[in-house]
């Protein structure tokens, strides 16, 4: 196919792609009263800041954006550090009963959380831990996905390498962290992207185990503005606006890492 | 193994950041639930910007009445209030205080997780509140908390469209109210002059307000149960005539077509001019006010009736937990916020209707639209005691539900008038029993 | 001298066996100690909750009150239930419409942008983004885009002059509008996916099939799509997955109307635990439900390729 036949297609499929975010952006400036005239909306008369500065007089933005950024990147820190030790001995160390437990492991991702979201609360309630932001990270750590990343990827790592670091009396954890893991930069980028986008967009769940809306984080504002009648769309996209753009943002700078990680899981 | 320097500075990083997160709140049991020698009310509801406004004046006033005690006043989505409130029960760390709506109190109170206000509420006070809604907040003859507002639902129109469509009279009071058929015929007229574009009407029964769909059948002079509460009384002569008068507006296409039980809520439809009247709640009046701005004008009138009027059952109870640390103090919080002063001025700023019989009389001076204001007062009596008994019961919440899901089929998916009756009378018994 | 050599010998070898004895125990202890974290994790948040919702599933439970054994009770009301047939029918429909559909246009993307094209890497940015918007957002902007009454694409239809689009009236166009706006979150994983598996496709099977005379159609058909078997079916079996477990999306958008034209499984289970019946035992047995049918597919799907290979 010739190249700009490639490109006509290609392009036309990212503006399809792009329209719903441009939407979001265009609304999130547009003024409440147009909204409702019945226009298309997608070039406003005028554009206004009043939805965001609206959002920062209602709502405690400073303290849930710096409650998002904490609460996720401890879950990352948590979430990655289980996933890559576990995916390792997956890949490269034997145990017994190794096997049957990696598929076990691997099952449940086909368990959706909102049918276990009651017994999960009362196993939280049983810790002690209801109402404070471990409620959100530990059980948010807990993922397969990760796991199931991380040894597909680790897989990839050379036996040799290995063999030879233990002829020289290497011990596996000194293995383990002087070897394999300045390989994994990629896997790591994969699974620090991953882990802080699935806690960072995540709102039922801190909505309901956080009984304080100090402790709320940032996606729960968004359940706020939905309220019991109102369709603002205004300030709902504004929100939204706020909510994804940190995500976009570090997304678009570990794109290049993210890729590669997910290429070298070795999917095949 | 040589420790580097690095690995080091690493380390004592980790232990420094996590003591520092240690003793930063959300990481601990916020000191608020241990007993402090400050004494704290927790109080949990969601509300609106109005509302919100109100709850925060009335609990600062309760703090400056009582010192040592401090409010906690946690504002919530309402999207997920019950579930929030459900999760603390469960983990024994409820609010205090809450609020609730009439019928879903019913499943707290039956089950134990209310605190009795026998004792707590004197009969100059309980003799006060409007006698249904002081039915609404019992459970097994004793109080489980206070009639706090209530809201009803009125018709909004826009006089302009009307007056085009060729009305020119509309009711303005309870007794000249339109009867179905002069209601058709508004309606009709309304569709004849409109064009494509705009609806006569829509009616406000989406999503948990399925049960203001009753209200046509108590206009029809029909009853969803019998007066033992368990056993179904809508099939019959006034369920069918109000199912197929409530269908009809789909099939002469009153109103929009996506304003069914499952559709778009009509405040918003109405404000974009794509329906000419709209049956909402004395809530809705800030927000459909903001949103109308100087664009038209718009009024006020009362519901239609048949064979009586009547209206739903709106508003909300302030309740105490059994598991608050101070009953006492709970109690007097509750006292406090439907003392008359302090009724009046909620109600007055959030636009909403006192259970005060007292007040009721009295022009309140209303943030929005108090000449509106009047027509929800008088509307909200049209409800008898029996009317409230029937969607206060403990299960009302699983009626609700299943309303939703019948009516939806019959007014969209052709489910007949027959089916949708008997299939909402079993599954009413079947709720009684369960 | 001879003898004092063998039995040097011989203790050496059996240092040498019981040495490397030890190597594998402390290689098993250390595997175990790996991955003891993540185990505590998922046994505390996984498979206890999993096992408490079995035993749910057995009760009558109401979210206080006591709660009553009833054995397999729910199950079987579950099976006389008509909306639970009517939301697996959903959730069927909706798995056939994302899963080929997301995973066919990323192949489709993957190949074409795979050579060099101007812009190549913002057109690729533009498609993957979308994976970091939640759920929650996706579906707002779902809503912005399909309300019937100030959305706007009806905005746009109508200032066409073609009227209303009954997006949230009609069933099968509610779908269509649930289903729509989860592609968009998904077509950029698989392009991902197949980028990488792309990679690995030798340069000269490409030359020496063209050599052969065989079109671009051919080599596509005969060279990349084989190869790629891998990559399509973990992508098939996780979308699948996610698709039988979508939530937020019609939750938000739709909340499983016009009627229960898009409710699905998992919105089914929240409703009937969650909503105003609060019926845990029932929301229980729904989801225990699911996680049979997913872990079956699943299983099914990977013996099938594993024969296939």
């Amino acid at each position: 196919m010739r190249t700009w036949t490639r490109f006509g297609v290609c392009a036309s499929i990212c503006a399809v792609m792009l329209f719903p975010l441009y939407a979001m952006l265009v609304v999130a400036f547009t003024p409440k009263s147009e909204l409702f005239n019945g226009g298309t909306h997608l070039w406003p008369a005028r554009f206004t800041t009043d939805n965001f500065t609206n959002l920062f007089d209602r709502f405690p933005i400073g303290t849930w954006f710096t409650n998002s950024v904490l609460v996720a990147a401890i879950t990352t820190a948590v979430a990655v550090t289980c996933n890559l030790l576990a995916g390792y001995a997956f890949a490269k160390l034997h145990f017994w009963g190794r096997s049957p437990l990696f598929f076990l492991i691997l099952s449940t991702m086909m368990i959706p959380a909102q049918a276990i979201m009651i017994p999960q609360f009362r196993m939280v309630s049983a810790l002690g831990i209801f109402g404070t932001f471990w409620a959100v990270i530990l059980p948010s750590a807990a993922t397969a996905f990760g796991i199931f990343l991380a040894r597909q990827f680790m897989q990839s790592v050379p036996d040799e390498l290995l063999e030879a670091a233990r002829v020289d009396g290497a011990g596996n954890l000194t293995i383990f962290l002087r070897i394999v893991l300045p390989l994994c930069k990629p896997l790591i980028a994969v699974l620090v992207l991953l882990s802080f986008m699935a806690q960072w967009n995540d709102f039922l769940w801190p909505l309901i185990v956080l009984k304080t809306p100090e402790l709320y984080t940032l996606p729960v504002s968004l359940r706020f503005l939905q309220g019991q009648y109102d369709a603002n769309y205004g300030g709902l996209m504004a929100m939204a606006l706020l909510t994804c753009l940190p995500l976009v943002v570090l997304f678009v700078l570990l794109q290049r890492y993210f890729v590669q990680g997910l290429a070298r899981t070795g999917i095949k | 193994m040589s420790v580097t320097r690095r690995q080091f500075l690493a380390g004592a990083t980790g232990v420094a950041a996590s003591t520092w997160l240690t003793g930063c709140g959300g990481f601990s049991k916020s000191s608020s639930d241990s007993s402090t020698s400050k004494k704290t009310v927790t109080f949990m509801t969601w509300a609106s910007d109005a509302e919100a406004s109100a709850f925060k004046r009335l609990a600062s006033a309760f703090e400056a009445a009582n010192s040592g005690v401090t409010v906690d006043l946690k504002i919530v989505p309402y999207a997920e209030m019950f579930t929030g409130v459900d999760a603390q029960l469960q983990a024994g760390t409820a609010p205090d205080v809450f609020r609730v709506d009439y019928p879903t109190m019913g499943l707290y109170s039956s089950t134990d997780q209310l605190l009795d206000l026998t004792g707590h509420l004197d009969s100059t006070l309980t003799s006060d509140f409007i006698p249904a809604l002081y039915q609404a907040v019992q459970f097994d003859g004793k109080p489980y908390g206070v009639p706090h507002q209530t809201d009803t639902t009125c018709i909004v129109y826009q006089p302009a469209m009307l007056q085009a469509a060729g009305i020119t009279s509309v009711p303005d009071s309870l007794g000249s109210a339109w009867s179905w058929s002069e209601f058709s015929d508004v309606a009709n007229k309304l569709k004849a002059s409109l064009g494509a574009d705009v609806a006569p009407f829509a009616y406000d029964w989406q999503a948990a307000g399925a049960y203001r769909w009753l209200t046509w059948l108590f206009e029809a002079g029909g009853k969803l149960l019998e007066s033992d509460l368990k056993t179904a009384a809508i099939v019959g002569a006034p369920g069918t005539k109000a199912l197929e008068f409530t269908r009809s507006f789909f099939e002469n296409e009153w109103v929009p077509k996506n304003t069914s039980i499952k559709g778009a809520y009509p405040d918003t439809v109405f404000i974009s001019e794509k329906i000419a009247m709209s049956f909402v709640g004395d809530f809705l009046l800030p927000g459909i006010d903001d949103g109308v701005k100087n664009k038209f004008e718009w009024k006020a009138t009362f519901q239609p009736q048949d064979a009586r009027a009547s209206s739903d059952l709106g508003g909300n109870a302030l309740v105490a937990t059994q598991q608050a640390s101070d009953p006492d103090l709970a109690a007097e919080f509750l006292r406090f916020m439907v003392s008359a002063d302090n009724m009046s001025a909620f109600c007055e700023e959030a636009v909403e209707l006192p259970t005060l019989q007292s007040l009721v009389g009295e022009k309140l001076n209303y943030a929005t639209r108090p000449d509106l204001m009047p027509i929800f007062a008088q509307q909200a009596t049209t409800m008898t005691a029996d009317d409230v008994a029937q969607v206060t019961v403990p299960f009302f919440g699983q009626i609700n539900t299943l309303l939703a899901d019948q009516l939806e089929q019959c007014f969209t998916s052709g489910q007949s008038v027959d089916d949708t009756l008997s299939n909402i009378a079993n599954a009413v018994e079947t709720a009684a029993k369960g | 001298m001879a003898a004092v050599e063998t039995v040097d010998r011989t203790t050496a070898e059996r240092g040498g066996s019981h040495g490397r004895r030890q190597l594998v125990i402390r290689e098993g202890v250390t595997g175990y100690l790996f991955v003891w974290p993540n185990l505590v994790l998922l046994t505390l948040f996984l498979f206890v909750p999993l096992g408490w919702a079995l035993l749910l599933s057995l009760q009558d439970a109401k979210s206080f009150g006591p709660a009553t054994w009833v054995g397999l009770d729910n199950y079987r009301t579950l099976f006389t239930d008509s909306v639970f047939w009517r939301v697996l029918l959903n959730s069927l429909v909706f798995t056939a419409a994302t899963v080929p559909t997301s995973v066919a246009i990323g192949l489709v993307l993957a190949n074409l942008l795979n050579r060099a094209l101007p812009a190549r890497n913002s057109l690729r940015t533009i498609i993957y983004l979308p994976i970091v918007i939640s759920g929650l957002v996706t579906s707002l902007i779902g809503l912005l885009l399909f309300d019937e009454g100030v959305g706007i694409l009806n905005g746009v239809t109508r200032s066409l002059g073609l009227g209303n689009v009954d997006w949230q009236t009609n069933g099968g166009l509610a779908m269509l509008s649930v289903v729509l706006m989860t592609l968009w979150t998904r077509i950029g994983f698989a392009m991902v996916i197949y980028l990488a598996g792309l990679q690995d496709i030798p340069e000269d099977l490409y030359e020496s099939a063209q050599l052969d005379g065989a079109s671009e159609l051919q080599q596509f058909r005969f060279i990349t799509v084989p190869m790629l078997r891998a990559s399509t079916l973990f992508l098939v079996v996780m979308n699948v997955i996610w698709s039988f477990q979508v939530f937020d999306v019609v939750y938000v958008m739709t909340n499983g109307g016009p009627g229960f034209s898009t409710s699905m499984l998992v919105t089914y289970a929240y409703d009937r635990g969650f909503g105003p019946s609060r019926d845990f035992g029932y929301g229980a047995t729904i989801g225990v439900v699911l996680f049979v049918i997913t872990l079956v597919f699943s299983l099914i799907q990977l013996r099938s390729s594993r024969q296939e290979a």
